[in-house]
């Protein structure tokens, strides 16, 4: 028999890139089936998509092909905290103490509940503590969905993404810092304490890097959107990319990039570029990865320890939300609002607990079947509540949901 | 069944400005009317706030007026009120005549039965209503008096136009227009003029006339240049665009005051058809060019600049300044008619200068609040 050389090797070559395809078009078939059929929102339609083509089911998506699309999830988060840190604005923060109040309020409520109730189910302090900090910070990929989905604009919807750029920005400060306890505990070198420290001030020092290069770029550039925005893309992969290489974190580099682009640009030479469908396409990638990435019969295990997390992080952020912003000048009923529309928690908190992997594995994976647990109920539950707090709200536009 | 009009102090001025409601993260239009009144309501401030046709407007409304300057510290106050409260939302606030980048599809109608009704009448035309003008009401003694001031006022629209216009970019381009918000109103069935009638009587059968053929229910539903308002015993003067600052706001409440002081006093002329022959077309040529526009004059039957009538004007009302304490406000006129630029001239100087839109609207915003000067600068 001859060898009929122009036909394919097995496996694929390409089989990699091929995969990228399968990943997007299955999430944006589920998320479709999701939002048109099951009436629920199209993001959760992207978990449960990758969560079947993921190592627990289909196993189209392995372990090792998890990892080498890790590279997105990473561009992914960039994109969305680097929005997100354009959303927080600094200035607001400072004129209107209530809001700064009703910010750490919800924070702190969130995080004394959740310690306080994994304490209470015998979960050592070291990864209630961290557990209950993860808590504290929401999904911005998750809420930036739905808002942009919805069309949704108003009070609720700018507190919404401004208090979610606050909890992030502590969460990941106090995550961070509890760090430094565990190296402690796992008794390392000293000098291994001051890792936290390193993370933080070089993530930040990155993040003010590519935003004073950005300002310089725009101010050559000038006012061109189109050119603004594959500009401000090539600064995000690079600080990504930056971020990785230096061991910094690619969450707060970016949320820094954001911060100091919002706030700092004082003769706002940068542009507000709307990421639109291009950026779209990475949130697909990122829920359908994420979703992939929860192994549920492991996390059966540990599900009421998952809603006891659930439960009380939601209790603090009602609680601490329907208190204080209504004497920041939100109405009581979008107050009450507020707190159920911060429920989602997604890919960041994973990140956390892969960063807490990556340093003690051990440590990793007690944290990682608490928080982890939580992250799946939150799936469902996180983008219902949104969007429902949303609609309630009136912030939504009811054309949008005619499109779906 | 007659309209009963009310007997007002002649002369009086009330002015009402239609805001735009801002984001600060884009500085595009914001559906923040309802949660900015909420928070409104909470607190005592002078004049009315109400809201308008579509979420991402407000209303102010002042008190009625006999002297410029009160007119002006009412107008302040309310507007610092407003801007007060927009922060606590971060939220800003502009005047001017149209946003220059909002999508009108974009747009939700204000949830109240009346602005319901107006869209499920008029369609899309209700949401590109979304754009934001100064009226001007003039007290007068009667019905007679509204009809004859409204007949010898439709002269001058074109002064309000060219003098007022600050909507130059719509839907994200220069129109060429210096006021591209009165195009929008064109649309409206019920929009021009009020119909050539001699007397408040003859007004009245046909506004019977018009109701039992159920063309309109109120005198709300004429969109009229100029329309009696018989509940306030006013004429309301309707073209101007939303000014960028409440000075020019209440410098133009000053300007109609003193004209109709001297229409009304001197009673120079009487009501003509030959007015409302060339009005639309001085109409359009003011809102095209602005202090360019050329002008017809019905009366004298020759065309000259608008310009050129304005300055006559003004020297004509010069008398009538001193009784009205207006001579401070109308020689801001005589000054925009000497540098010849309105606002929409700083619109586009001010676009030449940052080239985007979202920094004029920002800048608009700031010049609003009073912490930017006239003359572009970043």
């Amino acid at each position: 028999m001859h060898e009929v050389n122009f036909l394919p090797p097995f496996p694929l070559f390409a089989a990699n890139m091929m995969l990228v395809g399968v990943v997007l078009l299955c999430g944006l078939a589920a998320g479709h089936v999701f939002a048109r059929y099951l009436r629920l929102p199209r993001i959760t339609g992207f978990v449960a998509a990758g969560v079947i083509l993921g190592p627990g089911m289909l196993n189209l998506l392995d372990r090792p092909t998890l990892s080498e699309l890790s590279i997105f999830v990473d561009f992914s988060l960039g994109l969305i905290l680097f929005e997100l840190g354009r959303r927080l604005d600094l200035r607001w923060l400072a004129r209107d103490g209530w809001l700064l109040a009703s910010g750490l309020a919800e924070c702190l409520l969130s995080f004394v509940l959740v310690y306080g109730m994994l304490r209470f189910f015998e979960v050592a302090p070291v990864y209630a503590a961290t557990a209950a900090a993860i808590a504290m910070s929401t999904s911005p990929a998750v809420l930036l969905m739905i808002v942009h989905d919805q069309r949704a604009k108003g009070a609720l919807t700018e507190r919404m993404l401004t208090l979610t750029g606050l909890n992030n920005v502590l969460a990941f400060m106090a995550v961070t810092l509890l760090f430094g306890f565990v190296h402690l505990e796992y008794q390392a070198n000293w000098w291994r304490a001051l890792q936290p420290l390193y993370l933080i001030a070089g993530s930040v020092a990155l993040g003010y890097l590519a935003f004073v290069v950005g300002r310089w770029l725009a101010r050559w550039f000038g006012k061109r959107e189109d050119i603004q925005f594959i500009m401000l893309l090539g600064l995000i992969v690079a600080t990504v990319g930056l971020a990785l290489s230096y061991k910094f974190s690619v969450v707060l580099s970016l949320l820094a990039f954001g911060v100091f682009a919002k706030n700092l640009d004082s003769k706002h030479d940068l542009m507000a570029v709307e990421f639109g469908p291009g950026g779209q396409l990475f949130l697909v990638v990122l829920f359908v990865i994420t979703g992939a990435g929860l192994q549920l019969p492991e996390l059966a295990v540990a599900g009421v320890l998952g809603l006891v997390f659930v439960l009380a992080r939601l209790a603090g952020k009602v609680a601490g939300l329907a208190i204080f912003a209504p004497m920041s000048g939100l109405t009581q009923k979008k107050s009450a609002l507020l707190g159920v529309g911060m429920m989602p928690m997604s890919a960041i908190a994973v990140v956390m607990v892969q960063g807490a992997s990556q340093l003690y594995p051990e440590y990793g994976a007690k944290l990682s079947s608490i928080v982890l647990s939580a992250v799946v109920i939150l799936e469902v539950a996180g983008p219902l509540s949104t969007q429902w707090a949303l609609k309630t709200a009136g912030e939504t536009d009811p054309a949008a949901e005619e499109r779906q | 069944m007659t309209l009963e009009f009310s007997r007002s102090n002649p002369l009086t001025v009330g002015i009402e400005l239609e805001l735009m409601i801002l984001s600060t993260h884009d500085w595009d239009l914001m559906r923040g009317a309802a949660d900015l009144l909420a928070l409104i309501e909470k607190s005592a401030h002078p004049g009315d706030i109400k809201p308008e046709i579509t979420e991402s407007m407000i209303e102010i409304s002042t008190a009625v007026h006999t002297n410029h300057r009160e007119m002006l510290a009412e107008l302040s106050a309310m507007r610092d009120t407003v801007i007060r409260t927009a922060q606590r939302l971060n939220l800003a606030i502009a005047g001017g005549g149209g946003h220059p980048f909002q999508h009108w599809s974009e747009q939700r109608i204000f949830p109240k039965e009346r602005f319901y009704h107006l869209h499920e009448m008029y369609g899309y035309l209700a949401k590109q209503f979304t754009v934001f003008g100064q009226h001007i009401h003039i007290g007068v003694p009667s019905g007679d008096d509204a009809i004859y001031l409204a007949h010898m006022m439709a002269r001058y629209i074109p002064h309000f136009i060219a003098l007022s216009a600050s909507s130059p970019f719509s839907q994200g381009m220069d129109t060429d227009f210096d006021s591209s918000r009165l195009n929008n109103i064109n649309a409206f069935p019920l929009s021009g003029t009020m119909p050539f009638v001699r007397d408040w009587q003859e007004f009245n059968s046909y506004f019977d006339t018009m109701r039992g053929l159920q063309v309109v229910e109120t005198m709300k539903d004429f969109y009229w240049d100029i329309r009696p308002k018989p509940e306030f015993g006013t004429i309301e003067i309707r073209v101007c665009d939303t000014p960028l600052t409440v000075e020019k706001a209440a410098v133009l409440g000053a300007y109609a005051q003193t004209l109709a002081r001297h229409l009304m006093l001197d009673r120079p002329r009487e009501p003509s058809q030959d007015v409302y022959r060339v009005y639309s077309f001085n109409r359009f040529t003011a809102c095209r060019y602005g202090m360019q526009a050329g002008f017809i004059d019905a009366y004298a039957r020759n065309r000259r600049l608008l310009k050129e009538d304005i300055a006559e004007t003004l020297a004509v009302l010069a008398p009538h300044c001193a009784a009205l304490d207006t001579r401070g406000a109308l020689a801001e006129i005589g000054a925009n008619l000497e540098n010849g630029q309105n606002d929409s001239g700083w619109l586009r100087d001010t676009f030449r200068q940052t080239k985007s839109l979202s920094d004029v609207v920002r800048l608009q915003s700031r010049l609003w609040a009073g912490e930017q000067r006239a003359g572009p600068a970043r």
